[in-house]
């Protein structure tokens, strides 16, 4: 089958796959902002912080004025999404400026974040999932699941805590927080990357369980496959056979359920973003929640899943294109 | 194995474009650090500016560090003048301030000070359509106008006798800003001002970066650069401040402590008006007896929470004026341990007599009531809950509740609320919003619908007064009525406590405000700094 | 992982070739067993026997180092970290056991739709649950509980609504796998209404199905919560929640006592972990055609 066969029906499904996504979306949007609507958190005084103590009663009231927070409940929400449709995602009441600004600024280093956890749990689980399926039931394979089972309980602020005790308290290697050292008039990535050794190492073994199992049931099952034991039968070494055949055939279905996983990522990224100080998305999101910034918090959860929706419908389209037994209009 | 190798290698290239997107997403410029680097002053804090704009409330008492107002403050918060050549006066009647521009003032774009800088900046704040929450503060305004290019007049519509320390306002540039939205213009994230430096950059969350302004009328800063670090959490403060990060830093007391055995380490523990304590709602059946205050008032141990929650930083308070201030009253000081068995004799003789489970009552209403606290605010946390286990060894049940600011709002006429606040400026500031029963159940001025007459009389005598000893008068009665009445209970003035490098010279700590951060912090005078 | 189930049909291939299933050895379930008696147990009983002031502080016995008196040591305000510990585990299984069961019960209601139905309803909702699925639960989440406000209940109701997805691609899987089985088909051709065979004989097999994903659900409820404490978004902070306290601690740690954050994890960790097993037991005793591997 040729190649732009497999993808004919890539058109097609985007286009159906937007027909669900857009009505969730906006049917979501409309939730949230019922919820926003619903909650007692004034704006205004959100908006006017620690002063909001000093300021009088009808300095708020204008303050709501000029926000329109009067008009009735479908007008504001037609606005909202109106602009939100635009481009324009509003003004965040906690840190007063554009969200669009907000997520511009901090979103880079959430994606750089992500990005690098993301390759170092891929690269980390594909090995360590593949030795332990080699010698299934061996020392190494029993050892590396109940190290995964006991990280999978360990929730991820608590595993950050630890790593800052020891690595940058008691050993004193890493530094405990923050992006780069604070005199640098600039950014440079060998401070960056000295920075973020910690963070992402604590995000990738709190997320590794998962992928270390999958990657570790699917090469051990296909070290059963015909085309596998055909191989070891022409007595291959040990190490082609694994990594040139068993992996090899494990490795989509295990780029396909790395979307469904981004999620779980995102979520864990705000955790250890926290922990660490870092100027991401994370920080702003829970100094958003704890200054009830509704367009900022709406935005990012909006915006966040749109990315997501996109990676999936990029992984299942690249299946799709290399495994011609996949239909992807089910 | 053949099918899946091309489409394997499209996987690859695909990640790794990705990668790509990731990196631009975040490219900076990567240049080697400036050879001026010894010159560089590096200061954190947990509190970041909304915006770096006076009129939107960046550093309203002065030592804004980017702005200057007609005056400002010396290392005894004494006023001195500013951007005016000699400090204004207030005319006789108390509502006419006349004030002279300095000459040659320029901002940091190069144009020329001019009062009608002046007057666009206090209008701007007076605008109803200019989201600042300062208006209020400035109330007595009635009009600000610039007869010519260095003269500027306010004239106030009542009398105002603390007037002048209003005028330390940062002053912007009306060029740049008029016809603009104040509330959302790009001057707030990058301002120009005449301050002794200049914006650099503003990374929110991160850092603002600021240059001496060379032109600056005070003299040239004594270093090249400031760099402020914005680090909201405390822990990391301190661990960034112990490998050498910074300058100067403030930490929490308890933290700071650390610091103290290490003499590469200077450890200052700055006194301030920053007061916390409860306020008591007369809308709640049991606190409006004032029995139950004064028992509560004498109940609560203050030494324990000054050693055992602020690690030693800190006083006792017993009223709102500071003990720092001209206008403090000594004979409303009290003792600073708990007296609980004087307390539970003020409670039996006003018939609060002990009942089931240890809680006393009075006609059958037992004596409990709610105390809430802001739930992101650690201190006042701890505060409420020493409070709590206070009053439960004199037969009187708190309950504390942890609340968001708006789930606090509505309950403030009835459930007490921990509360935090303090200028070392002038008396008037906050208290006479707070205590005047003109204010009665306004927001967050006197939410307790706190009522005397004696209080309200003293409050406007001493502002309406221009002459220093009848003011004082008036603040000395001002104290007296709220220690009989107790309508809060003050519980301690906080010291804001810095760690500073030993090599760090210059700081003049001074008592600081309830508000602190970029500006009005112990590096209120950075631009005089050096390193030795 | 119950989250795999069903996403799209082109992941039934990836699942065929799944096996992560475990089926620890007995010692292994045995200690799981004990620890989670010990928890519920401890968690039901500890008012009883051993009775909490939550606003209690000792300001003479801040930072002490664990000992005989103080198993835990004690934190900033003086309390007795363990003491605290039980009684914020006691918050958690609530929140978790509670929350898990607002979840089942909406994702059995929407697996249960699509399961029945099928067809094209079966298709729409389960790619509304895709959509659904692609939102990070913790935003959507911390996006609740900071409309609804801080509390005990935006808590259970950000884990329920946010935790009901897996849920109803078990219960649609399962419906559907079930129609196609004879024993339906005959319970239909004998004259069965839709009732009576959704009553007598689906229901019967779905049900411990729902149930064992309502327990895997506990873990991640337990996470849910005891993370939006962590960032000051669940209970009142005076309140011992295993979060909260995490959260206290981690201000501990930087002066020393390193212990206060130590317990409440600690707690976390052999609770959720004793859980997953026995799940991992049940799993595998309603699904023999599962080999599991897992000795621990």
């Amino acid at each position: 089958m040729t190649r732009s066969g497999r993808l004919a029906g890539a058109g097609a499904v985007v286009r159906r796959r937007l027909l669900v996504a857009v009505p969730v979306l906006a049917a979501t949007s409309v939730g949230m902002f019922a919820l926003g609507a619903a909650s007692p958190v004034d704006p205004a005084k959100q908006y006017a912080g620690a002063a909001a103590f000093t300021a009088s009663e009808e300095n708020l009231a204008q303050i709501r004025a000029n926000w329109g927070v009067d008009d009735p409940l479908p007008v504001q929400y037609l606005r909202w999404i109106g602009n939100l449709v635009q481009g324009d995602l509003g003004w965040s009441t906690s840190r007063h400026e554009p969200v669009a600004a907000v997520l511009s600024d901090r979103a880079g280093w959430t994606l750089l974040l992500i990005g690098v956890t993301l390759a170092l749990v891929l690269v980390g689980s594909l090995l360590l999932g593949a030795l332990a399926a080699y010698r299934r039931g061996g020392l190494f394979d029993r050892g590396l699941r109940a190290a995964a089972y006991a990280v999978e309980s360990m929730p991820v602020f608590w595993l950050g805590l630890a790593a800052i005790a020891v690595f940058a308290l008691a050993l004193g290697w890493f530094p405990a927080g923050g992006l780069t050292d604070v005199t640098a008039t600039s950014t440079s990535w060998a401070d960056v990357a000295h920075h973020l050794i910690l963070p992402v190492g604590v995000l990738a073994v709190s997320q590794a369980p998962w992928f270390v199992l999958f990657v570790r049931d699917a090469v051990a099952e296909s070290m059963r496959d015909d085309h596998v034991l055909a191989a070891r039968a022409r007595g291959l070494p040990g190490r082609t056979i694994l990594f040139g055949h068993a992996l090899r055939t494990a490795l989509l279905p295990f780029l396909t359920l790395v979307g469904t996983h981004l999620p779980e990522l995102v979520g864990g990224a705000v955790l250890v973003e926290t922990v660490f100080s870092l100027p991401g998305l994370g920080a702003v999101t829970v100094a958003a929640a704890l200054g009830s910034d509704f367009p900022l918090l709406a935005a990012i959860t909006l915006v966040t899943t749109a990315v997501v929706l996109a990676a999936n419908l990029t992984t299942d389209l690249a299946y799709a294109a290399a495994d011609p037994r996949v239909r992807l209009d089910g | 194995m053949t099918r899946i190798r091309p489409t394997f290698r499209r996987l690859v290239a695909l990640t790794a474009a990705a990668g790509m997107l990731v990196l631009a997403g975040c490219s900076a410029p990567t240049t080697p650090d400036s050879p001026a680097g010894g010159a560089t002053l590096v200061v954190a804090t947990s509190d970041e500016p909304d915006a770096l704009n006076p009129v939107l409330n960046f550093g309203v008492d002065g030592a804004a560090l980017i702005f200057d107002g007609l005056v400002a403050r010396d290392s005894d918060n004494r006023l001195v003048p500013g951007l005016a050549t000699a400090l204004p006066v207030l005319s006789a009647e108390g509502r006419t301030v006349t004030a002279k521009l300095r000459d040659g003032v320029q901002f940091h774009d190069g144009t020329a000070l001019t009062a009608q800088d002046v007057v666009f900046t206090y209008q701007a704040v007076l605008d109803p359509k200019v989201d600042s929450t300062l208006r209020s503060d400035l109330d007595m305004v009635e009009s600000v106008t610039a007869p010519d290019a260095t003269t500027v007049v306010f004239r106030l519509r009542y009398p105002y006798a603390p007037f002048l320390q209003r005028l330390t306002l940062g002053i912007v540039p009306s060029k740049l800003l008029s016809g603009q939205d104040i509330n959302t213009t790009g001057f707030n994230r990058k301002p120009i001002g005449t301050g002794p430096y200049k914006v650099e950059s503003w990374t929110p969350g991160d850092r603002l970066v600021l240059t001496a302004n060379e032109r600056y009328f005070g003299g040239r800063p004594a270093n090249n650069r400031v760099v402020v670090a914005f680090v909201a959490d405390d822990n990391v403060r301190a661990q960034r401040m112990r490998a050498g990060e910074f300058d100067a830093a403030e930490l929490p007391p308890k933290l700071a402590s650390g610091f103290d055995s290490d003499n590469t380490y200077r450890v200052q523990r700055v006194p301030t008006a920053d007061y916390r304590g409860v306020m008591l709602p007369m809308g709640n059946p049991v606190l409006a007896d004032p029995a139950v205050r004064r028992a509560l008032n004498l109940a609560v141990d203050r030494a324990a929470m000054v050693s055992g929650i602020l690690g030693g930083a800190g006083e006792p308070a017993f009223g709102p004026v500071p003990p720092t201030s001209e206008f403090a009253d000594p004979s409303t000081v009290g003792t600073p341990t708990a007296d609980a068995t004087a307390a539970s004799a003020l409670l039996d003789a006003a018939g609060w007599r002990p009942g089931s489970g240890g809680v006393r009552a009075k006609d059958g209403r037992p004596a409990r009531f709610t105390l809430m606290y802001p739930a992101t605010d650690t201190l006042r946390k701890d505060l409420a809950l020493a409070v709590t286990a206070d009053a439960k060894k004199i037969g009187i049940e708190v309950t504390p509740a942890g609340l968001t600011w708006d789930a606090i709002d509505p309950r403030m006429k009835s459930d007490a609320l921990l509360m935090g606040y303090g200028t070392p400026y002038d008396p008037d500031f906050v208290s006479y919003k707070l205590f005047s029963s003109q204010f009665a159940g306004q927001g967050y001025f006197n939410p307790g619908s706190y009522r005397s007459e004696v209080t309200d009389r003293a409050l406007q005598e001493g502002r309406d007064q221009i002459d220093p000893a009848l003011r004082k008068a008036a603040y000395t009665q001002f104290q007296k009525q709220l220690a009989a009445d107790v309508p809060w209970l003050f519980l301690t003035y906080l010291r804001h406590t810095y760690v500073l490098k030993s090599s760090v010279q210059g700081a003049a700590p001074r008592v600081e405000a309830h508000e602190h951060g970029v500006a009005n912090s112990i590096w209120w005078n950075i631009n005089t700094w050096t390193r030795s | 992982m119950a989250d795999l189930a069903t996403r799209q049909p082109l992941l039934h291939l990836a699942r065929s070739r799944l096996r992560l299933r475990l089926r620890p050895g007995q010692t292994g379930v045995v200690i799981a067993g004990l620890v989670l008696l010990v928890a519920v147990a401890g968690s039901l009983l500890a008012p009883l026997v051993w009775p909490l002031d939550q606003s209690a502080v000792a300001l003479d016995q801040t930072r002490l180092a664990p000992s005989w008196a103080h198993l835990a040591g004690t934190d900033d305000l003086g309390r007795d970290v363990a003491h605290r510990a039980v009684y914020g585990l006691r918050v958690s299984l609530l929140v978790g056991a509670v929350a898990a069961l607002v979840a089942t019960v909406l994702g059995g209601v929407v697996g249960g739709i699509a399961g029945t139905l099928g067809g094209r309803v079966d298709r729409i909702l389960m790619r509304i649950v895709d959509t659904i699925a692609a939102m990070p639960h913790l935003l959507l989440g911390i996006f609740i509980v900071a409309m609804l406000r801080p509390s005990l209940g935006a808590v259970i109701a950000s884990v329920g609504l946010t935790h009901w997805l897996s849920t109803a691609r078990i219960v649609r899987s399962e419906l559907l796998s079930l129609r196609t089985r004879p024993f339906i088909d005959a319970a239909i051709s004998g004259g069965a209404g839709r009732l009576r065979v959704l009553t007598r004989h689906l229901l019967p097999h779905v049900l411990p199905r729902l149930a064992l994903a309502t327990t895997l659900m506990i873990p991640h409820a337990v996470w849910h919560e005891t993370a939006l404490s962590f960032l000051g978004l669940g209970l009142p902070p005076h309140l011992a929640s295993l979060g909260n306290m995490i959260n206290d601690g981690q201000g501990s740690l930087l002066t020393g006592a390193w212990w206060a954050s130590l317990a409440p994890g600690a707690v976390i960790v052999v609770v959720t972990l004793a859980i997953a097993v026995l799940a991992a037991r049940w799993r595998d005793r309603l699904d023999p055609r599962v080999r599991a591997e897992l000795h621990l």
